[in-house]
């Protein structure tokens, strides 16, 4: 077995020194920050160095770039890979993800005739997403690309007898999978410690010859690369952060207080806001420059219809009636009709409803396959996924296979008239999105598309009040698909309580070195946590600042700050931390922040916005006591 | 593989002393027709970011290397010569409030830095690490040498530190053991208070005689001023007296580095007698007198650093040659401490050390006496020369104080006898400073800017060696003097005993040089980890 490693240099955004940012225009000067490999990429390398251990072949890793961008293919010999290889052009540049996925794939098949002198038994592995994009859209395009099957979220993998199989993160837990032909492609998320280059391997690494080829080297078709071959163009980055200066409401009435986080926690989501214009409307009569109906794709596991989908059928009515245009909502699974009706509810003017055997569990190609031909046929305007886990696969390949641009991840989706450079565009939809580890926002219109398609992210999208007397349309299709089109074979899945990591949590109460013993921290931190999990009806988890943790209050895996984990809960509360900038590196994006503290001058409070000064040992658990009075519902 | 740890000359730290060194010795090589292997090994995870100076700097020296280098359209050169120092005033601040300047005619001509530039030597050794690769030097970033390879007498190369080791020194699943690396001659540029340079003049005795080395510790930010401010560029500015009390030795420092930013630094010296005197807070004092916040006023803090500096001068040189090895830079102590500058004598003796070693090369000769050449060569240099005329100014100061010893450094080559120096930490006494609240950045902050980082899960490369001896140390000052002296945010004492984060250290190692009870061990780090300067 063969394997090829895709690596991407990435602007070191952990380590942001401050003259690269551009206060006034509230931008990154992303050529002032360090390069760096691609965390994710890192670990794609110790995977398939791992494999590699079991199944014996040849590593290659792969970079697009300009021509420093070598520097990780150095790193990726360093630390074991047999060969690195450069991509690099200056047509190739400017690419946007399906440009940047066709370029590669094109190198790959290269690799595959070249260096692999045609054997098609190798496994390509990349990191989930890059931390700058993080769109983790070009793994699932180069697969559609190549029309090959590719597992997401690799945790691990197994070889047994021959067979290799893949453990994988879902939604609900996790599955293992074993693909049905070579090559594949595998996207790995964290999994393993990043190896450390010997000196004397780094030494080797740095005098090997590298392969460096260019855009017609790989015989790629110059209208589907670099800017050319872009089907999104970003029109806007701005700052994230809003003008105004956080101002910390100090409440010391704990049930007063109570009632506004639930009240600020339930409410609308307080991620970006640019001023809110007036709503767009197409005069009627007027063509705009996409037309047909506004669909999403609603996501069903188990019988059962992902809230987030509710959400994007909110976004989408209003988006179909600024365009005059219906909405729609494609299901796709085994007996799923039933389930109609409840989209309908949330807005749905027609559910399209792809049942087939072979779709009852979730799969890449066959459900891209349907979705595909379903687009084809009936020609939407645009599509909406939710960025969950599934639909950050799915969407990707689906918008390459149909020829159209993706923005991932998008907070903000509207309709505007744009004039580009060479016509004007009317009613389009503009994707705004953060990129740059959150550093940035960028508006993005798509282009070169027959379908404007977004996935958005989940619990910002606001869903319609359902109305069960609404009617629609229930148009039926049955796809096209036989065995042969599944790719890869699900062998169990494992259903479990979702693990919720420190990073994806949505409720973090964390202790500081205020809290002066370990026994302390646990009296107060894990109670409050628990105790305001159930009154938000929300899964809490437990932080710590870095002086707790080498206090020994609490282990590492718990820390938050700049050396520890970045996080982006609904609600943060801070008790007794005072606040050093390496702290509120990691959690100052949080949408609500408390603060509980002795010292009224704390840094903390300058990012919070609710406050109590005065000893965490009283008002913890009287703050309990009036959270579990006033009792969840 | 086997001769992939097998070099001819290894340079320990890519400094000024080794990239000039590396360079002329590259140049000697190709010019002969040699291919001898030239390696350079840097502990910190890119290039100049462990690298930290003033700096007013001599670029005369840079013809040793690159007689063209005038002509050079290098954004580094350009940015230089731009910044040549055309405004040059010493000046005495007396309480927080008033200033007085030096007429120029009464600041000694050592103290004159007109026709200098001002540089950042994080930039100037990218700069040279561009020539060097160009000619074939290999440099690695991110291997820290830990220890000394000694073998029948002779330096045959050093053992560098593992990797991927947890906090109990267990193995973890990415453990790397440190690699020995086996070179006919070992040059050591690890800068100050380098740790394999003190292995190689203990095991060698080659300090026998020679007075203790001491220190300053330099605490530095740069400042970014607004478009119009009244500093303005071509412009250094030296201070002595306020805050530094008169028994102090040191000084502060305000370079315009061109494009609104400014460098502000204070360097006290490391014999300092308060057991509470706290360095980057001291220079937040500097920032907030009168004089200097006028300059600065309206400026945003982007960076900060700390690094000490040997001010032994001539006495304190050790033999700067072994069987194997050579000492060059300021590991060797080579820095001019009337002139406040090492940069040029550092490259200046990397250039006279691959001079010798070029010569050892041909001759296949790599002893002590073959290597002699180098210290010969040196005796012959301006450094060398210029140390001897200085050589118990230093001295004067610890005897003397500030004001005496300022009249008494006009005399001191005079002095018959050699001054004796004592280490750093015998300087410790019972006086406090007790300094009110100073408005300014306060030191966690500060550290945040270095950009220092080490691996959270890494063993502690700090060691207190007796926690009894800190109990002690608290009793007998009433205060704890390391949650002072360190410039970085290491140590604090809580629940009778020593707590340690040592992912805020910024690898000056004040700490083991300022200990009053010598109960702190500094290892070097994980290769990698540590401050990120980027224009230091």
């Amino acid at each position: 077995m063969n394997y090829i490693v895709l690596v991407k240099q990435v602007p070191d955004i952990k380590n942001i020194p401050e003259e690269a940012w551009d206060r006034e225009k509230g931008t990154l000067r992303r050529g002032l920050l360090d390069n760096i490999c691609n965390e994710l990429d890192k670990q794609a390398l110790v995977f398939a160095l791992k494999m590699r251990e079991k199944d014996n072949g040849k590593v290659v890793s792969l970079t697009m770039g300009p021509p420093f961008a070598e520097e990780v293919l150095r790193y990726a010999l360093s630390i074991g890979a047999d060969e690195g290889l450069l991509l690099t052009d200056r047509k190739l540049g400017g690419a946007d993800t399906p440009a940047t996925s066709y370029s590669l794939a094109m190198a790959i098949r290269k690799i595959e005739k070249e260096i692999f002198s045609g054997d098609r038994n190798y496994v390509i592995v990349c990191g989930m997403q890059s931390i700058d994009g993080d769109t983790a859209q070009c793994p699932p395009q180069i697969a559609e690309e190549l029309d090959i099957a590719h597992i997401a979220y690799a945790t691990s993998f197994n070889l047994d007898n021959g067979n290799l199989t893949f453990e994988r993160i879902i939604r609900r837990g996790a599955e293992i999978v074993t693909p049905e032909n070579y090559p594949c492609l595998v996207t790995v998320t964290e999994w393993a410690k990043p190896l450390n280059a010997s000196f004397t391997r780094t030494r080797w690494a740095h005098s090997k010859e590298l392969y460096k080829w260019s855009a017609s080297d790989i015989n790629a078709d110059e209208s589907l690369i670099g800017l050319t071959g872009s089907r999104t163009n970003v029109v806007k980055v701005f700052s994230p952060k809003e003008v105004r200066r956080k101002v910390c409401v100090f409440e010391s009435d704990l049930c007063k207080l109570a009632g506004k986080l639930k009240e600020s926690f339930t409410g609308t989501s307080e991620v970006v806001e640019e001023t809110h214009q007036q709503k767009y409307q197409l005069p009627a009569g007027q063509k705009g420059s996409y037309k047909g109906d506004v669909w999403i794709y609603a996501e069903q596991e188990g019988g059962e219809i992902n809230s987030a989908s509710f959400e994007l059928l909110g976004k989408a009515t209003e988006l179909a009636s600024s365009v005059n245009e219906k909405v729609g909502a494609v299901l796709v699974g085994k007996n799923i009709k039933g389930l109609s009706k409840e989209l309908i509810a949330y807005g749905a003017d027609k559910v399209y409803v792809i049942e087939h055997e072979l779709l009852e569990n979730f799969l890449p190609l066959p459900y891209k396959k349907s979705i595909s031909e379903l687009i084809e046929k009936y020609k939407p305007q645009m599509m909406l996924f939710s960025a969950t886990p599934l639909g950050r696969e799915l969407a990707p390949r689906v918008a390459y296979s149909s020829k159209s641009g993706l923005t991932a991840d998008c907070t903000e989706l509207d309709i505007v008239d744009h004039k580009a450079s060479d016509q004007q565009l009317i009613g389009i939809l503009k994707q705004t999105r953060p990129a740059l580890g959150g550093n940035i926002m960028a508006s993005i219109i798509t282009r070169n598309s027959a379908v404007q398609m977004s996935t958005a992210r989940p619990g910002v999208m606001k869903a319609l009040e359902p109305d069960r007397k609404r009617t629609g349309e229930v148009i039926e299709y049955v796809p096209n698909i036989t065995e042969a089109d599944l790719g890869a074979r699900i062998i169990s899945v494992n259903l479990h309580k979702s693990t919720v990591s420190l990073k994806d949590a949505t409720l973090i109460v964390s202790g500081g070195r205020g809290l002066k013993t370990r026994e302390s921290f646990e009296k107060y931190i894990p109670p409050l946590a628990e105790s305001l999990g159930k009154f938000l009806n929300q899964e809490s988890m437990v932080g710590a600042s870095r002086l707790a943790v080498e206090s020994g209050f609490i282990d590492y895996s718990h820390q938050v700050g700049q050396t520890g984990q970045t996080v982006k809960p609904r609600l943060y509360v801070a008790i007794a931390i005072h606040g050093a900038v390496q702290h509120l590196t990691g959690m100052q994006n949080s949408d609500i922040i408390l603060a509980i503290n002795k010292d009224p001058g704390a840094p903390i409070f300058n990012v919070a916005d609710y406050g109590i000064v005065g000893n965490l040992e009283e008002i913890v658990p009287e703050l309990i006591n009036v959270l579990s009075s006033q009792g969840g519902e | 593989m086997n001769s992939l740890n097998k070099m001819d000359v290894l340079f320990v730290g890519a400094g000024p002393a080794s990239l000039a060194g590396a360079i002329k010795l590259k140049q000697f090589l190709n010019q002969s027709g040699r291919d001898e292997s030239v390696v350079v090994i840097e502990k910190a995870d890119k290039l100049g970011q462990h690298n930290l100076s003033g700096a007013v700097f001599e670029a005369d020296v840079l013809d040793e290397i690159a007689p063209d280098w005038r002509e050079s359209k290098d954004k580094f050169i350009t940015k230089t010569l731009a910044n040549r120092v055309d405004r040059d005033e010493l000046v005495f601040l007396l309480t927080d409030r008033l200033a007085m300047k030096v007429p120029e005619f009464l600041v000694p001509s050592s103290m004159h830095h007109k026709g200098n530039y001002v540089v950042s030597v994080s930039e100037l050794v990218n700069w040279l690490a561009g020539i060097a690769k160009a000619l074939g030097v290999e440099i690695y970033t991110g291997f820290a040498a830990k220890e000394i390879i000694i073998k029948d007498n002779f330096v045959r190369g050093i053992k560098l530190g593992d990797k991927g080791l947890d906090k109990d020194g267990k193995e973890q699943s990415n453990y790397t053991p440190g690699e020995i690396l086996e070179a006919k001659v070992t040059i050591l540029g690890e800068g100050s208070l380098g740790l394999l340079s003190e292995q190689i003049i203990e095991q060698f005795n080659l300090g026998n005689g020679k007075n203790p080395q001491i220190h300053s510790v330099g605490v530095k930010e740069i400042i970014k001023l607004p478009e119009k401010n009244s500093f303005g560029t071509n412009r250094v500015i030296h201070t002595i007296g306020f805050p530094n009390r008169q028994n102090t030795f040191g000084g502060g420092t305000i370079y315009s580095m061109g494009e609104n930013v400014v460098a502000v630094a204070l360097l006290p010296a490391l014999d300092w007698h308060y057991c509470d005197l706290n360095p980057q807070q001291e220079l937040q004092l500097f920032k907030s007198h009168k004089f200097v916040n006028g300059m600065i006023e309206g400026g945003e803090v982007i960076s900060y650093g700390a690094k000490t500096l040997p001010e032994g001068g001539y006495y304190s040189l050790p033999e700067m040659v072994t069987n194997g090895a050579l000492l060059i830079g300021d590991a060797a102590g080579l820095t001019n401490v009337k002139k406040l500058k090492g940069l040029h004598y550092a490259i200046k003796s990397g250039t006279m050390a691959a001079e010798a070693v070029f010569k050892s090369i041909e001759n296949d000769d790599f002893s002590k006496q073959s290597l002699k050449t180098y210290e010969d060569l040196l005796e012959q240099t301006f450094i060398i020369k210029d140390l001897r005329g200085a050589r118990n100014y230093r001295q004067v100061f610890t005897r003397a104080g500030t004001y005496v010893g300022a009249l008494l450094s006009f005399i001191q080559q005079w002095i018959p006898s050699k001054l004796g120096t004592k280490p750093d930490y015998e300087g410790m006494r019972k006086s406090k400073l007790r300094r009110q609240f100073v408005d300014g950045i306060d030191r966690l902050t500060d550290v945040s800017l270095s950009g220092t980082s080490h691996r959270e899960d890494e063993p502690s490369h700090i060691t207190i060696l007796d926690p009894k001896e800190c109990v002690t140390c608290g009793e007998e000052y009433e205060c704890y003097p390391c949650e002072s002296f360190c410039p970085g945010e290491v140590y604090r004492f809580e629940d009778s005993k020593m707590i340690l984060s040592p992912s805020n250290c910024l690898h000056c190692q004040t700490c083991r040089v300022k200990c009053p009870h010598q109960n702190i061990k500094w290892e070097v780090p994980e290769g990698g980890d540590g401050p990120r300067y980027k224009a230091m």
